[in-house]
């Protein structure tokens, strides 16, 4: 048990502290359509540039092949930095934290060569195909068919959920390959380029009036058989593999951001009219217990990864622990934004953009997605039950 | 940086857990319910020779040279085990009459020759004034205690325990022993008037058996929902049961992983200590009583009754979670410091 940097540590924190004072961008992110992709897409490149892109990736594949603790280290930089947008809400986010390391694990040497350094460079944009109008938490029941015709796939159903498909390159896609067999090992991962001939897409307006969700059907769609990952009907557990990893550190980012936020909020309570009309927000008992109850939360979030972080440093994968502070996480996310909303008095009736400078009411709507994208907070409840207590099944 | 205990203080978890199990059994203690001292002077000198009430005084203190951090770890068993006794007075007296040279008292508390009772303000008119001591107090652990350790806002001293009259009353958690008492003017054997410093490991001591709370009924209500079957199957199985229980397992890792953060944070006199340390505190506070309660809702009648260990978990939160402050005074002082970033 200790908190100290190595040498190794303390430089990389100066270093990652003095590029991103030169290097943020100072503008906001186009909050929609092809100027988000573009601007998205630039600043991984800078990233990538400055050798700021793939920090914990291996290095043969691009990545700086750095520690979790230092992967912390830059988010935390990067919050410190008073950025103009969050970093995880771009469209970068599939490529480097899912698809990317899901290719990582389990992909061929050409798959690794053709598509991590496209997601390192800002060359490509990702997408997630999972999920089915028929088939959410319970995922492995998805119907989505893909049929063996010579070296191609071929490829018909509908997916849905689907961040950022209009704006995407190519598709992380679960497809049924074998019907007959028991659902979980009928089910092949397979990468698809989005602008296949078959493909059509819809863009769906969330609760938060973003409309980079959508929902995408597929006519007939080819795939070469080239494109499938970690083997035919091998799937189910291609997709597992990376899941630890999403619930582990791929939140990371926003868990760091989360404690900037707090730290925002107790600043509003000082200089806003609190409840009573007369003395700060900050003044008034509930809101004073509110925050500070917020302000121990996400020390115990902080804790909680550098103890998973310490974890994984022992065990080499992640296991589903990670469920536990991705379960925290996505509630405590909600409640600091429900308190920001009694605190910002009459603005709280005043819509604003999901992200940027002096936001509440835009990431407010936007957090309903913190228990419910990433398996719900039910089916994390499930994990944690059985796969870390030991919980029998239904 | 890293959060989970190294090779040897795992060591040490054991070593403690296996007397904890050995001595300090729910179902053999409960005899002592309602008596005015649980400690038992033979067992008290073993836990003594073991080290535990100087284990993060250093040797030239006379303690065992470890540091707060293996005293966080310790005092995390205690509440897993739900171990009574004043094992808080005692390494903090220890600690305070080390510190201001009273070596012969700090060895005889180390020792365990002399127990200590613990003296917290009962009302407003408590006061530590230099080596004089006023005022009515809430006391812990009173019965057959040979020194009280009086803590008051950031003062601290140690007072002989003839010189108080403390008036039993029946004590809600029926293995700590509680007493109401007022003196006038007594003389402090050794005192502190700045021990803001012994307040802050108080904190983190105080949230680490909070957190060992929350574990351990996390464990109990989990172990319970495979053994129990209803309806023809284990109720671990229900998912309302099973939530609850992942809720729980989620609640004591928030706590215990931010303990050993502020542990640490205290440790290295980092400057946001603290921060930290009331942060973990009102985190374990809220685990261990959220998670003990849920923890008899989840055995249900068996959970309700009095032979089971349930209820030790429940009342031991509530004492506990008003020594040493209480939950506002806690959030209040998380919210008066500058931010941790």
């Amino acid at each position: 048990m200790n908190l100290d940097l190595t040498a190794e540590e303390l430089a990389f924190r100066e270093e990652a502290s003095t590029w991103l004072h030169e290097n943020l961008p100072k503008e906001a992110r186009p909050p929609e359509g092809q100027e988000m992709r573009a601007f998205d897409l630039a600043w991984q490149r800078t990233l990538f540039d400055g050798g700021w892109a793939g920090i914990n990736w291996p290095t043969e594949y691009g990545g700086r092949g750095l520690t979790d603790i230092q992967q912390m280290i830059w988010y935390e930089e990067f919050a410190k930095a008073n950025p103009p947008f969050t970093l995880n809400n771009s469209c970068t986010f599939v490529g480097n934290l899912h698809g990317g390391p899901t290719i990582i694990v389990n992909g061929n040497e050409e798959q690794r060569s053709t598509y991590l350094p496209q997601i390192l460079k800002g060359e490509a944009v990702w997408c997630q195909g999972f999920s089915e109008p028929g088939s959410g938490s319970d995922l492995a029941s998805l119907s989505t068919k893909a049929e063996i015709d010579g070296d191609e796939l071929v490829v018909t159903g509908q997916k849905t959920w689907t961040s950022y498909a209009h704006v995407a390159d190519v598709q992380e896609l679960l497809v049924r390959t074998d019907p007959t067999a028991p659902k979980h090992k009928g089910i092949t991962w397979v990468v698809c380029d989005m602008n296949s001939p078959g493909i059509e897409i819809r863009e769906i307006r969330t609760m938060s009036h973003v409309t980079d969700f959508c929902e995408v059907f597929y006519d007939e769609v080819r795939i070469p058989m080239s494109n499938v990952v970690g083997g035919l009907h091998n799937g189910w557990r291609t997709a597992m593999s990376t899941l630890g990893f999403e619930r582990g550190t791929a939140f990371m980012a926003d868990q760091v951001e989360l404690a900037a936020t707090v730290e925002r909020l107790i600043d509003e309570a000082k200089i806003r009219v609190g409840p009573d009309g007369k003395r700060p927000a900050i003044q008034d008992d509930e809101l004073a217990r509110r925050l500070s109850l917020a302000r121990a939360e996400v020390a115990a979030l902080r804790a909680m990864t550098i103890t998973g972080i310490s974890r994984n440093a022992r065990t080499d994968t992640p296991g589903p622990e990670g469920s536990i502070v991705r379960l925290f996480h996505g509630e405590l996310h909600q409640r600091v934004y429900q308190l920001a909303l009694d605190i910002i008095g009459a603005d709280a009736l005043r819509l604003t953009e999901v992200d940027g400078e002096g936001v509440w009411t835009g990431p407010y709507l936007q957090s309903f997605a913190y228990t419910i994208g990433g398996g719900t907070s039910d089916i994390q409840r499930n994990i944690v039950g059985e796969r870390v207590l030991g919980l029998p099944r239904a | 940086m890293d959060l989970l205990p190294t090779e040897e203080q795992d060591e040490i978890i054991n070593t403690v857990r296996s007397q904890l199990e050995r001595n300090f059994d729910l179902h053999a203690l409960a005899e002592l319910d309602g008596a005015n001292s649980v400690v038992d002077s033979a067992l008290w000198k073993q836990c003594a020779e073991l080290g535990w009430f100087g284990l993060g005084l250093p040797e030239a203190l006379g303690g065992v040279g470890y540091t707060l951090a293996e005293e966080a770890l310790l005092f995390a068993e205690i509440g897993t085990h739900a171990a009574p006794g004043p094992f808080l007075p005692t390494v903090l007296a220890a600690r305070l009459a080390a510190m201001v040279g009273a070596t012969e008292l700090a060895a005889q508390i180390l020792s365990g020759t002399q127990l200590v009772a613990l003296a917290e303000p009962h009302g407003d008119t408590a006061a530590v004034a230099g080596a004089t001591v006023s005022g009515t107090f809430r006391v812990t652990d009173f019965g057959g205690a040979d020194l009280v350790l009086v803590l008051v806002g950031a003062s601290a001293a140690i007072v002989a325990a003839a010189d108080l009259v403390a008036e039993p009353l029946a004590s809600l958690d029926r293995l700590v022993p509680t007493a109401i008492g007022t003196v006038s003017q007594i003389p402090a054997l050794c005192y502190q008037d700045d021990a803001s410093g012994l307040q802050l490991r108080a904190t983190v001591l105080i949230a680490a058996e909070l957190a060992g709370i929350a574990t351990a009924t996390a464990q109990q209500s989990t172990q319970y929902a495979k053994d129990r079957e209803q309806f023809g199957t284990p109720i671990g199985s229900f998912q309302a049961v099973k939530h609850r229980c992942a809720d729980m397992a989620v609640r004591a890792d928030a706590a215990n992983s931010l303990v050993r953060y502020s542990a640490i944070a205290v440790l290295d006199g980092l400057p946001d200590a603290a921060f930290h340390a009331h942060a973990a505190r009102v985190v374990a506070t809220n685990a261990a009583i959220e998670n003990s309660q849920i923890n008899v809702q989840n055995h249900g009648g068996i959970g309700f009754t009095y032979e089971h260990t349930a209820h030790r978990f429940v009342t031991r939160a509530q004492v506990r979670s008003r020594t040493v402050g209480d939950l506002r005074s806690h959030l209040g002082g998380l919210l008066e410091q500058p931010a941790a970033l």
